[in-house]
Parts: C-alpha cells; structure tokens; sequence
C-alpha cells in the first residue's frame, strides 16, 4: 500500500493529468480515478461503457484487475485511458 | 565649431579592442562568458551592425519617446479607460505586465552582458543602447501600471509575477533564463535578440500596440509602440553575429541556438498571445486570428531573415506550422480550466457567435475543442460550478514547463513524449520540447517543474489552497472567469427558447 503518482492521458480529453493511486489499486480503479479529473469537466460520460487502461503506444488494454504494483509501470508514467464499448 | 558627421567618424569611434598585454585574451573575454566559439578578437571584429547610432543621438531620441509616452499618460490620467474597459481587455493588460515588466529588467542584465564580454566592438555599442532600452521598459511597464495597483490588486502582479512560483511564470523564467540569463554574449545575441525579439516581440509589440488603439487604450497603445521602435534595434544586434559564425564554420551551432530559443518562443507565445487574440479580445474588435497573424507577421517574416542569414528553417517547421491551428486552443482551455491559479481573469469566449467565428477561422473547432467546452458551459450553465474547476495538477512538460496538451474530442491527439535520463523519467509535450533538452540534457535536467515540487512534497499542504500559496496568489488575487459568467446567460435563453419550442 503506497501511494503512486500516474499521468492520466484521458481519451476525448486536452491535457495530460496527475493522479494519486495507491499501488495495490486495480486498473478498473485507476482507470476511475483518472475519470473523477476528466468525465463530466472535460469529457461527457458514455453510459454503457466502460474504461480500459494501456499504457502509452500500446494498443493492448492492461487487465482489469491487474494491480499497479503487478502492472510494471513506473511513478508518474502515463496511462492512456480509453472507452470501450461492452461487448455483445 | 563645425561637427563632423556621424558616418566620417563612427567605425573609427567604435574600434575599440586592443591586444591585451597583461592578460591573456582568454582572461579579458573568459570563453564561458564571451562565447567567442573559437574565434579570436579580429574576427569578430568584422561584426558590422546594420543601425548605426551613436549615444546623443541615442539620448536625443529615447528623451522624446519618453515624453510621447508619459504625456499621453498624464492626458488621459482622469478618463476612466480603465474602470470602463471591457473585462477581457484588463485581463490582456494584466497577463502582459505581469510576464514582461520585470523580464525587462532582466534583458538589461543580458544586453550588459554583451556590452561587456562580447568581441565585437559593434555589439559591444549597441548592447551598450539596448540595456538602456531594457531598463527603460522595465521601469515604463511598472510605472504605467502603478495608477491601477489601488484599483485592482491584480495589478501588482506587474511587479510580483516574476518572484513567484506562480506557473506561468515559471515557465516564462525557465525560458528566459534559458536564452538570455545563462548564457554567453554570443548566444545571448542569437538567441535573445535575433530569434526571441525579430522572431517574436517586435511583431507581438506592433499587434498589441493594434489592438490596444481598437479597444480605445491609447494610453497603453502609446505604451507599447514606445518600446516597440526600441526592440526593432536592438533586435539586430543578432544578425551580424550570426553572419560571423556562418562565415567561419559555426552554422550548425548558430542553427542549434535559433532552434532551441524560436522554439521556446513560441511556446510562451502560445499560452500568452493566443488566447489573447482569440479569446480575450471582444468579437467586434479582431481583427485577425491568431493564426493569420502568426502566419502574416511571424511565420512569413521570419522565413525571410532565416534564410536571408544563410540558415535553415528549422528542422521542426512542419510540425509548428501545424501547431499554429492547435496549441493555443489548448493554452486557452488549461488556463481558463485552472483560472485560479493565474493572476489576471481569463475571458472564456465561447459564446455562440465566438464559436461560429473560431469554427470559420480554425474548421473543425465545435468536434474538438468545442466538445469539451460543451461540458463546461453546461456546468456553469446549470451552476454546477464545483465540477468547473480541477482538482489536481495538468502534467506540465520539463522543458517549456506548460501543460502538456493536444488536440480533444474527435480529433484526440494528446500525447506524453517521455525521456529517462539518469534514472528519472521526465515528460515532454512535444517531440521539439524533448530535442530542446537533449542538446544539453545537463543544462536542463536538476530543474524541477510545477509537478515535480508537488510531488517532491515541496508545496504543503497537497491542495489547491496550498498549490496557490506556494504561487503567491493571495485572496483577490486569483483569476476567475473575467465576465463573472454573463456569457452564459445566452446559453441559459437558448435553453429556455428550446423548452418553449
């Protein structure tokens, strides 16, 4: 449990955002921690969506429930957050 | 007694170096303060400036611009165009004074810096005129503001900004410092006065001093052009400095320094000229978009004295042509967004028929940028303004130290360029901002950006209360919307009329 500074690239959004996470937060977490700075100032909410991390340049999704402290990233490294349309 | 003219005596006047014979030359003009790039005494000695004036012609002139200036001062001390002016003209008045005034200053210290180390004897003269110029703005620029202290403590900001740890300003010493306060007579004299003043303030100067006369501030519109005519001369001491290098061999270097400070400039003139042009300034009064300036006054302009020189464009011209359309929409954004931590009051401009005129001037504006203001224009609309305010730090870049920022909503760009170096990872807005600092990674790398000192546990307590104390803003100081949200009234009747419909 440690607090872990991330740089939220918010898909639909202007400008790359510092967000506080703790190191045992799940991508799902991070990915709504991210949207608190982002959805509903900047960028309007997708009902029926959900939020996927990746990090930057990759074009594969982080696992939902993986771990910051499992996922490698480094302090302040920045994640991109993307919508995804549930599947059917 | 007859006096000879100025030309019959001038070069020789000015022929000032000497073989030093007490010291070697390397201790009369030290390299890291001389930048001399190798080159000895003679050599520079071929320095020829294209504005010859000598010191009374100097004093002659600069004594009637200074009585210009404060005349139409004191003629229009009593006519209220200051209580009258629209919101989104004091906040230009504002942003400006409080960037520049004390920059000014510091540009005396750089000019003096050449006037005492550079080898050319020519620079040497008119940097001795050009730090003259320097503390005269310095002094005019908080003068001028000084009646509107007692008035509007945002304008005490002319003379704090450059003390605080406020951003923007920052950002803007971080710049200055890079191109003028720390570096060598020669670098100073490409990188200040050729790339950052012909590149950038003395147009900037010249459509400031426009928009001032339309906005019915002659006061400032004199201001302005005053210290305009100084800037156009001593932003030549560059040119023939950089015709020395290219004829002895140092055009890569000369093309490195233009690069890094043109590029520089630009950023800072993205966050402080752009929203200006196409915000700030009431419809009824623009008379170009920032773009068309840029492309007009600068870009044009400025191709020519680059290639009249014998440089290249630089090698990133492509992407800052690209990013005339772009980044100051996303400077706008950030600085209205985070409008409490800076210290004038940002005009949003984004009532309809602003709108219709940033989507004629820059298409696709309503799917980009206007998809996010959307947003916002609904929570002020609806008085949700909790959620029309951040609640944490934009991710600033380690080189301009600005936001790092792209284009939103359908056309989303935004993108980190990051750089480890010496195990810490850094993060840059642009592929140019992280060339600038890998020239010189040692240069750049031990300074710490907004973030850094919040993260660094340097700003106390971790909020917005205690990010605005660490900047200095003070209560009645931080920027707030400029018109006190009047403009959303429109949106309000809109509503009500689709209601109705």
């Amino acid at each position: 449990m440690a607090l872990f500074p991330i740089t939220s690239n918010f898909e639909g959004d202007f400008v790359l955002q510092l967000v506080a996470v703790d190191s045992e937060n799940t991508m799902d977490e991070v990915a709504a921690a991210a949207a608190v700075h982002s959805v509903g100032r900047r960028v309007r909410a997708r009902p029926g969506q959900i939020m996927r991390v990746r990090r930057q340049g990759s074009e594969d999704f982080l696992p939902r429930s993986m771990r910051v402290s499992e996922s490698g990233l480094k302090p302040t490294e920045t994640v991109e957050i993307i919508w995804e349309a549930p599947k059917h | 007694m007859a006096v000879l003219n100025r030309m019959d005596w001038y070069d020789l006047a000015r022929t000032t170096n000497w073989t030093p014979t007490y010291v070697t030359e390397d201790e009369l003009f030290p390299p890291l303060m001389s930048g001399a790039f190798g080159l000895p005494q003679d050599a520079w000695e071929k320095y020829d400036e294209p504005y010859k004036q000598t010191y009374p012609e100097y004093v002659k002139v600069q004594r009637d611009k200074d009585a210009g200036a404060y005349s139409v001062k004191a003629a229009l001390e009593r006519s209220r165009i200051f209580e009258n002016a629209d919101p989104g003209w004091k906040s230009v008045m504002k942003a400006h004074y409080g960037a520049i005034a004390r920059g000014e200053y510091a540009a005396a210290s750089a000019e003096a810096r050449m006037m005492r180390f550079s080898k050319a004897p020519g620079m040497r003269n008119m940097s001795t005129l050009g730090c003259l110029d320097e503390i005269r703005h310095g002094q005019m620029q908080l003068y001028f503001p000084h009646e509107h202290v007692s008035k509007d403590r945002q304008m005490d900001w002319a003379f704090k900004a450059y003390d605080t740890n406020e951003w923007g300003m920052i950002a803007a010493r971080h710049f200055f410092d890079d191109i003028m306060m720390t570096r060598d007579a020669i670098s100073v004299s490409i990188m200040l006065t050729f790339s950052f003043e012909t590149g950038f303030t003395n147009m900037q100067f010249l459509g400031l001093a426009a928009d001032a006369a339309e906005a019915g501030d002659h006061t400032f519109a004199n201001l302005i052009s005053s210290i305009q005519t100084d800037e156009s001369r001593h932003a030549q001491i560059g040119g023939p400095a950089l015709k020395v290098l290219i004829e002895n061999g140092q055009k890569a270097e000369a093309q490195k320094r233009v690069d890094i400070a043109v590029w520089g400039a630009w950023k800072l003139f993205s966050v402080l000229t752009g929203p200006i042009m196409d915000y700030y300034t009431p419809l009824e009064h623009r008379k170009q978009s920032f773009k068309e300036f840029m492309e007009e006054w600068i870009v044009a302009q400025f191709e020519r004295a680059l290639t009249d020189m014998g440089l290249d464009l630089p090698w990133y011209w492509d992407i800052f042509l690209k990013d005339l359309s772009e980044t100051h929409h996303g400077m706008h954004m950030g600085s209205y967004f985070w409008r409490p931590t800076v210290w004038w009051n940002p005009a949003a401009g984004v009532t309809p028929d602003e709108r219709a005129w940033l989507e004629e001037k820059y298409p696709g504006w309503n799917d980009t940028w206007g998809q996010c203001w959307d947003v916002i224009i609904d929570n002020v609309v609806d008085g949700n303004m909790a959620m029309a305010y951040p609640e944490t730090l934009p991710y600033v870049c380690n080189m301009c130290q600005l936001p790092i920022l792209g284009t939103p909503g359908k056309g989303w760009n935004v993108k980190d360029y990051p750089l480890e170096y010496n195990g810490r990872l850094y993060h840059f807005g642009s592929e140019v901002d992280r060339w600038c600092f890998q020239q010189e990674p040692e240069r750049y790398a031990g300074h710490l950006s907004i973030v850094d000192r919040f993260l660094a546990g340097m700003i106390q307590p971790m909020d917005l209360g205690g990010a605005l104390n660490y900047m200095g803003l003070a209560p009645g100081e931080c920027g707030d919307d400029a018109h006190n949200y009047a403009w959303a009234e429109v949106y309000r009747a809109l509503r009500a009329e689709k209601k109705a419909s």
